[in-house]
């Protein structure tokens, strides 16, 4: 079963980039490490991170199908600041490689304990859509 | 570049969803399925995956063990994920050209939704890149 972890954020979450540089590297290892896991179990299917909310546009069809762009977003909007989808044997698994992600180091190497959003996908897309 | 057009609604217009009428919901995923035929035909197609229903999301933290805590409660006005694309474009023009043809997919009687899609680049380099 194909499941999709989704790492989200506030906009306070661009404070990442203002971590000491010990710590970012110490959270950056830890997730490496976390992804080399899961390609040597086999359960990796996908993992990207996104550019930062500032760069996010909400487009919309004009009546004339042309695209309006906005960049103005609720306070409250969370943004997606990455994603793993993993092929796993149960939704326990899924939860237990999600709880091992929320628990990579923040600041002073805490443990960020941060959300982690667990849905399953779509078996994908049926052939003729593509 | 790599953009991802990400689809997210709320509880609320799922449920709505659900009541279109059969050939509405046809039209719909017709014109889905004809944006994403050019996009493979362009070379400019990388994924596009659906989500299963917010009903079936949890939310999961770790405690100090690592243990997974999971819950289920959202707040009323949480956004969803309902499904993305990801696009390989020379530029974000083009990437927000896609998203407004992916916003015009018609809706009930034939209206385009006009729904807004979330544009957003891959980071070069980032804590979450597995590389």
């Amino acid at each position: 079963m194909k499941y999709i972890l989704m790492m989200n954020t506030m906009r306070a979450g661009q404070g990442v980039p203002s971590w000491q540089r010990n710590d970012l590297q110490a959270h950056i290892a830890f997730m490496k490490d976390t992804n080399k896991q899961l390609r040597e179990s086999g359960e990796l299917v996908a993992a990207e991170g996104l550019s930062f909310p500032d760069q996010a546009k909400v487009v919309r069809a004009g009546n004339d199908g042309v695209p309006i762009t906005d960049g103005i977003f609720p306070e409250s909007k969370e943004f997606l600041a990455g994603f793993w989808i993993v092929d796993v044997e149960n939704p326990e698994r899924a939860y237990a490689i999600a709880a091992r992600i929320s628990t990579a180091p923040g600041p002073g190497g805490a443990p960020l304990n941060m959300p982690i959003e667990v849905r399953p996908v779509m078996s994908g897309p049926p052939p003729e859509m593509l | 570049m790599k953009y991802i057009l990400l689809m997210a609604g709320t509880k609320t217009g799922v449920t709505g969803y659900h009541a279109w009428s059969q050939k509405d919901i046809e039209s719909h995923m017709a014109v889905l399925t004809s944006i994403n035929k050019e996009l493979t035909g362009s070379g400019e197609f990388v994924a596009t995956q659906g989500l299963a229903e917010p009903g079936e999301a949890k939310m999961v933290r770790g405690e100090k063990n690592g243990i997974p805590v999971t819950d289920g409660v959202f707040p009323e006005s949480k956004e969803f994920l309902l499904g993305y694309w990801i696009v390989d474009v020379a530029s974000s023009e083009r990437a927000y050209a896609i998203a407004a043809r992916i916003s015009s997919a018609p809706g009930p009687g034939g209206v385009p939704t006009n729904m807004p899609i979330e544009v957003r680049r891959f980071a070069s380099h980032g804590p979450s890149k597995g590389q």
